[in-house]
């Protein structure tokens, strides 16, 4: 009786989620509640992880309880520490949820909210969530290995090598893109640059606190901090209405990728205590709260979903960035979707501290289930606001011109009504100078953000408020990345450097350090400079290379995975693994060629040098601006390069994993770096509230 | 009336527990239960060490992602 109940709330299940994505799929005219998209996502959530998660579980897996994992039989305290599954669930969500599930469903928005919600779901079920899921069970079946050590044992030394190589790619990338979004939300606006500007004492203040007064205690630090933010963001209005104080805040684009340069390097050269670490617990607390905040915005509002379900745009001529939906939607949305920085995490702290095999499903697979559903309240804040004021949000000045009369006269004929006062009102009304050219995503969601929660709390009084409360989120957000990122970066040319010359990879030797922050720094804000200095707003090359890269990482870890499967026997369920593989090779593949080789100067790096060499060949270019032109044509060709070299390394990678299958496959055997089974001395429903319990004495509360 | 009361404190005494874990405000206690800590041979950290030796070795790899 209870299993056929149980069948029937899942029928149901299924088929309302079958609905609800059949509405959002073929509905059109009207605009759609963003109910429907928050049912559909999930129905389709809940449906997976009880069918889908389960089947890799038990078939794919075979996940076995009895085994003790690493946090068990290496118990230390300070790596493998035995934490509660739904504390640890948090700190796994904690860290793969970064910008990226906010800011890329949000340019991905231009094509319509269909194909974004749709690849947000089914990427996520079938392909980030597994792929969180299988390296980190990889890794806790070798006592928390990363990725890089288990690419090098169970693939090769080259394939470990080619790992190794494509994290640091995707740092050096990723770092400079959400960097550039940071730029590109505190750009002309004194309020947002104050008010981040504030959280560097404030972190500062923490970090002496936490350090020397209050040592670990983190919970009071970071309610003192909390309140001071809130503070930082309540004073950057009157900031702002100071003319004198406002005109030292605001900055354009260059000062400001200097300032955030010049941080990346103190944040990478200061002791951790001091800056990165509080700057971190600032914004925990911040992170979850808003993240819930927007759910419940979602949920209390119920917004109306303005953007159509497909826009003209998906003929790869989009204002945003250029290319059709396939592949950039896809290479666009990576976190929220499948993300390859996520097999770090997973192949990092997480797999140390997992009480259970068994609750790798909830945690690996579950995380980034959440992440993904975060990815949709981002599609749903950007689609919710009117086609119109989205573009000319994220449209560069080069595409819709820099006033607002301009910008209206482009979008209207794109047919997106938009009046020109729309824009001047809608500035006016949250606080700054403009909102147009505010390219990065993070603008825009920040104002649809600041709708839903004003439509909640203060009404249209508090949308200021709460637009930079959004703002200041969303580059707290981004700054925790960067400077752990830079730490982490830094760590990884110490390590390189050492095997050149030795006294390099000490990393608290202090020319070493300095040396090898610099190079970090100087590789990222690069990369941050020519986005500020593109003409096109940066985002539209950037973006598409830090997914390229992201999805490069995504099929490492794949085929890491894969080849695991095949050495333990799962050869029936390779295809777990094996199909999101393929697919990402072959999104990452296409999104290469099209970006180095495409006739269209907009998508193609190269033929965009060969457009601004014959514009200056024919006189086209004033004199002031053809040294300008040649840089940007050299930067062009560089991301060409770094393209090249991405798809390369995939290239590498499928030929080496390609032989490494045939041997495993010819000799049907295959040497598996696994540890030693050792079972658990803990009953299944350890807690981990009382290390000392043993079995048939533990707490039963997970 | 009282079981409610009951069951609701004991639910807020496990979510400050986990909050308090999941921040890392916990991570002195934790260190301190460990069989890590309680071995012979090793000098016991105190909580100002212990706080920015798990910093360090928290922030040299990848802890947060895009």
């Amino acid at each position: 009786m209870k299993r056929v109940l149980s069948i029937l709330v899942w029928l149901v299940v299924a088929v309302v989620g079958a609905g609800a994505l059949g509405a959002i799929a073929i509905h059109r005219g009207e605009p759609l509640n963003a109910m429907w998209f928050v049912i559909a996502a999930l129905c389709c959530y809940l449906v997976a992880f009880r069918l889908y998660s389960a089947f890799v579980a038990a078939k794919v897996l075979a996940l076995d309880d009895t085994r003790a994992t690493p946090a068990e039989r290496h118990d230390d305290g300070r790596d493998f520490v035995p934490t509660n599954k739904w504390v640890l669930f948090g700190h796994h969500f904690a860290a793969i949820a970064g910008p990226g599930p906010l800011v890329g469903p949000t340019l991905a928005a231009q094509f319509g909210y269909l194909p974004g919600t749709l690849w947000l779901i089914a990427g996520a079920a079938f392909g980030g969530c597994v792929q969180d899921f299988v390296i980190l069970f990889c890794s806790i079946r070798r006592d928390g290995k990363s990725l890089g050590q288990m690419a090098r044992e169970e693939v090769s030394k080259r394939g470990g090598i080619i790992a190794q190589l494509a994290v640091l790619a995707i740092i050096i990338i990723l770092l400079g893109v959400i960097a550039l979004v940071v730029v590109n939300a505190l750009r002309a606006s004194p309020w947002a640059t104050f008010t981040i500007s504030m959280t560097l004492p404030i972190a500062l203040l923490l970090g002496v606190y936490l350090r020397f007064l209050r040592p670990g205690r983190v919970v009071e630090a970071s309610v003192i901090g909390f309140a001071l933010v809130l503070f930082a963001v309540f004073a950057g209005r009157w900031v702002a209405e100071a003319p004198s104080w406002s005109h030292v805040f605001t900055l354009s684009g260059v000062p400001l990728a200097l300032a955030l340069i010049v941080y990346g390097y103190i944040a990478s050269v200061l002791p951790v205590w001091l800056l990165l670490a509080p700057r971190d617990y600032l914004i925990s607390f911040i992170k979850a709260g808003a993240i819930f905040s927007l759910a419940a915005g979602i949920l209390l509002v119920r917004p109306q979903v303005l953007m159509p379900p497909l826009t003209r745009f998906i003929d790869g001529t989009g204002p945003v960035f250029a290319g059709k939906i396939f592949p950039f939607c896809f290479i666009t949305i990576a976190c929220g979707a499948i993300s390859g920085f996520h097999s770090l995490i997973s192949s990092g702290t997480t797999p140390k501290m997992i009480l259970r095999e068994g609750q790798a499903r909830f945690i690996g697979y579950g995380a980034m289930m959440l992440e993904s559903f975060v990815g949709i309240m981002a599609m749903v804040a950007a689609c919710a606001m009117t086609p119109g004021v989205y573009f000319a949000i994220n449209s560069p000045a080069g595409i819709v011109g820099h006033t607002a009369e301009a910008a209206a006269a482009t979008i209207n004929g794109w047919g997106y009504p938009l009046d020109a006062q729309t824009m001047t009102h809608l500035a006016r009304d949250v606080g700054e100078q403009t909102l147009l050219n505010r390219t990065g995503g993070a603008p825009s969601l920040a104002v649809g953000m600041a709708q839903i929660f004003s439509s909640t709390i203060g009404g249209g009084r508090l949308l200021g408020i709460w637009y930079h409360f959004a703002i200041m989120f969303e580059a707290l957000f981004v700054l925790t990345v960067l400077d752990a990122g830079t730490r982490v970066g830094r760590f990884m040319i110490h390590e390189m450097g050492g095997r050149i010359w030795k006294p390099l990879a000490r990393t608290s030797w202090l020319p070493a350090v300095l040396l090898c922050s610099a190079v970090i720094v100087g590789a990222w804000g690069y990369f941050l400079y020519q986005g500020v200095i593109d003409p096109l707003g940066g985002i539209n090359s950037l973006w598409p290379l830090f997914g390229i890269s992201n999805q490069l990482l995504a099929a490492v870890a794949l085929v890491v995975a894969t080849t695991i499967l095949m050495k333990m026997g799962r050869l029936r369920w390779i295809w777990v693994t094996m199909i999101p593989m393929a697919a990402l090779i072959i999104i990452t593949m296409t999104a290469s060629y099209q970006k180095i080789f495409s006739p269209n100067p907009r998508i193609g790096f190269l033929s965009g040098a060969n457009e601004l060499a014959a514009e200056i060949s024919s006189g086209a270019v004033a004199a002031a601006r053809v040294a300008e032109t040649h840089r940007l044509m050299f930067n062009l060709r560089l991301d060409a390069a770094v393209t090249s070299v991405l798809a390369l390394m995939i290239l590498l990678l499928i030929i080496e994993a390609v032989v490494q299958w045939y041997g495993i496959l010819s000799r049907r055997e295959a040497l598996l770096h696994e540890s030693p089974y050792v079972r658990t001395r803990w009953a299944k429903d350890f807690s981990g509230a009382g290390r000392d319990l043993v079995v048939g004495e533990a707490i039963g509360d997970d | 009336m009282r079981k409610a009361a009951k069951r609701t404190k004991r639910f807020l005494r496990r979510f400050w527990r986990g909050l308090r874990e999941w921040c890392g405000d916990a991570a002195y206690e934790s260190y301190l239960r460990s069989p890590g800590a309680r071995c012979g041979s090793c000098r016991l950290l105190s909580r100002a060490e212990f706080y920015v030796e798990q910093l360090n070795r928290r922030y040299s790899r990848p802890n947060r992602c895009c």
